[in-house]
């Protein structure tokens, strides 16, 4: 008996470790890159001590800005100084953000500057280059903005992103988007209306009810009528939560709507407002009803 | 639900309604006495370099002051704010990326100097306002710090300044820090504050990156926001965020993100007014690119 029970503790603890093994992400703690990434880059060498900060004391490191982070499934931040001759200095930051879906939403909610080839997808301009790699998202930012210190960042972000691992997987939201008429790099992913007041005003208050239960992408889509249409497309646990936020934003943005969800805004276009089990997409600026119902029909929503 | 401002208002150019109770309720009411907020501005304060002028800044921050209370200068209307033997606290900002400039803080110390207030009872601090005894001990608080936009609050001006007094940081967060205004109650801080000071000298209109800041989203506007109501302070800061915003980035980004703590200052926790209909604004000096 006791040795039955001792065996079975054993094996407790072994299919433990293994759990806790899988739980952890693949490629290592953040710390890890203090060997990894190169103390000297270009006439930068790093300065200070290397610091990590987690979801309890990014606010120490992030003054004002934590929220963006702590709303998606932000783990830890690595960061290092450079300094160079001049007063110039660098600040890298390696955000380990869970998955690559997570790293990919803080990428996209904030791009406007043109791609610099590094990593999954990246932008750089003004001294500041971000981008993604599997599940890490990456922002490097210079205090000077000569072309030697620019040279210096992107070789930075080319050195830091061999220690990211693979590439990973966009988030399943953004696949079911309809791809004609869609802009390139403009789509966003997120869970929350901090970010979607950031990316696309809505209202001052949280009326379409999301939160960490919900996934979010934010779309562009070219239209002939001058300006760009765009769709908000929100998944929520459950088509009760849906059909609740639908009337929520009904009620709030668009009271004059029709049972099928259709409103003229002041500046002549169209809002829509469509209902698919756990699925609400809503459609900004459509030029036309039809507009709006044809990129409805177009959304590749799993029919359970 | 009472109607929440939406993207619809900015359509309907509605906007009022960002700054408090609507323009109509503001007349109904018939407000005694506007707050009253100067704007001053001038060419020579930052060089080419943006550089502060501190001799000229002193002038500005003398020229704002004796006008907003009526003094013919600016060591009277000082004299007005605080008294002989009183510990002053002089509440700035450190963020590293747009700090309140050291000769804004020199300027109003000179001022309390020459009020009569004692060198050893000026504080001058912002992370450790809730344990400097010259804060804890302080009869008056001086606010002061630049004005810029904010991932989260949409706008960072005077009343988001005192979030430092607050226990928990975090706690007035949630809502896009909807009750920033609260912190002006706390006991630490209420009925203190003598004099708000929103420093647009280099303005910033928008954020990016990891720490919410992009040189090329800072602008020299060479100018000095100045009131004691802390929400009519804010709420002209906020009119020169959208006018800019509007010019530079367009009207679809007009509106940084929910800034609804400024509104909510006035009519859910009744510390001042930002309903641009009940602000007397007084605007002195340079003019071009004034923008609001």
């Amino acid at each position: 008996m006791q040795v039955r029970r001792r065996g079975r503790s054993i094996l407790s603890a072994v299919f433990g470790f293994i759990t806790v093994l899988t739980a952890l992400p693949a490629g290592g703690a953040v710390s890890d890159f203090s060997n990894k990434v190169p103390r000297k880059i270009g006439s930068f060498m790093s300065e200070g001590e290397d610091r990590v900060y987690d979801r309890k004391t990014l606010y120490d490191y992030v003054d004002g800005g934590a929220e963006v982070y702590l709303a998606f499934d932000f783990r830890e931040v690595w960061t290092r100084k450079y300094t160079a001759p001049g007063g110039r200095e660098l600040a890298l930051d390696i955000f380990d953000m869970g998955t690559p879906a997570e790293a990919f939403g803080i990428f996209s909610c904030d791009r406007q500057d043109p791609g610099a080839g590094i990593g999954q997808e990246s932008e750089y301009g003004f001294g500041l280059l971000r981008f993604w790699q599997g599940r890490y998202f990456v922002t490097v930012t210079a205090s000077a903005e000569d072309e030697e210190t620019g040279k210096t960042v992107l070789d930075l972000g080319r050195e830091v992103v061999k220690h990211l691992g693979p590439p990973g997987d966009l988030p399943g939201l953004v696949n079911l988007l309809p791809a004609p008429s869609l802009r390139a790099g403009r789509t966003s992913y997120f869970h929350e209306s901090v970010n979607l007041n950031n990316r696309f005003f809505v209202s001052a208050e949280n009326i379409f009810h999301l939160g960490r239960s919900t996934d979010c992408v934010f779309a562009e889509y070219e239209t002939d009528a001058g300006g760009p249409a765009y769709l908000l497309l929100i998944r929520y646990p459950d088509a009760e939560k849906s059909a609740a936020s639908r009337r929520s934003f009904v009620e709030a943005y668009m009271p004059e709507a029709g049972p099928e969800g259709l409103a003229r805004t002041e500046n002549h276009k169209w809002v829509g407002a469509f209902l698919e089990g756990p699925f609400l997409a809503i459609i900004f600026d459509a030029p036309e009803p039809d507009w709006a119902r044809r990129l409805i029909a177009r959304l590749q929503l799993p029919k359970k | 639900m009472s109607h929440p401002l939406t993207r619809r208002d900015f359509l309907k150019g509605t906007t009022a309604l960002l700054f408090g109770a609507s323009l109509a309720s503001s007349q109904e009411t018939a407000a005694p006495n506007k707050s009253r907020v100067v704007l001053i501005r001038s060419r020579e304060v930052l060089d080419e370099n943006s550089a502060v002028n501190p001799g000229v800044l002193q002038s500005m921050l003398d020229e704002a002051v004796a006008r907003l209370l009526d003094e013919s200068d600016g060591v009277k209307a000082f004299q007005k704010l605080v008294k002989p033997g009183e510990t002053v606290g002089i509440k700035t900002n450190v963020w590293s990326y747009l700090p309140t400039p050291p000769e804004l803080e020199a300027a109003i110390k000179t001022r309390l100097l020459d009020a009569g207030v004692s060198p050893d009872k000026i504080g001058l601090d912002d992370h450790t306002v809730r344990t400097n005894p010259l804060f804890v001990n302080a009869t008056s608080l001086i606010n002061v710090r630049p004005c810029r936009t904010h991932y989260l609050a949409g706008m960072s001006g005077c009343l988001k300044n005192y979030i430092m007094f607050a226990e928990s940081q975090e706690a007035y967060h949630p809502d896009s820090c909807a009750d920033l205004g609260a912190l002006f109650k706390l006991p630490q801080v209420q009925g203190k504050t003598r004099l708000n000071i929103l420093c647009v000298l280099t303005p910033q209109f928008h954020g990016r990156g990891p720490h919410h800041f992009s040189r090329r989203f800072v602008w020299n506007y060479k100018g000095l926001i100045v009131g004691q109501d802390p929400v009519a302070v804010d709420a002209t800061g906020l009119r020169l965020i959208m006018a800019k915003r509007r010019q530079v980035l367009g009207p679809a980004q007009e509106l940084p993100p929910v800034p609804k703590h400024i509104q909510l200052a006035d009519t859910r926790h009744g510390i001042g007014r930002s309903d641009i209909g009940s602000i007397e604004l007084v605007k002195l000096g340079w003019d071009e690119e004034i923008l609001i």
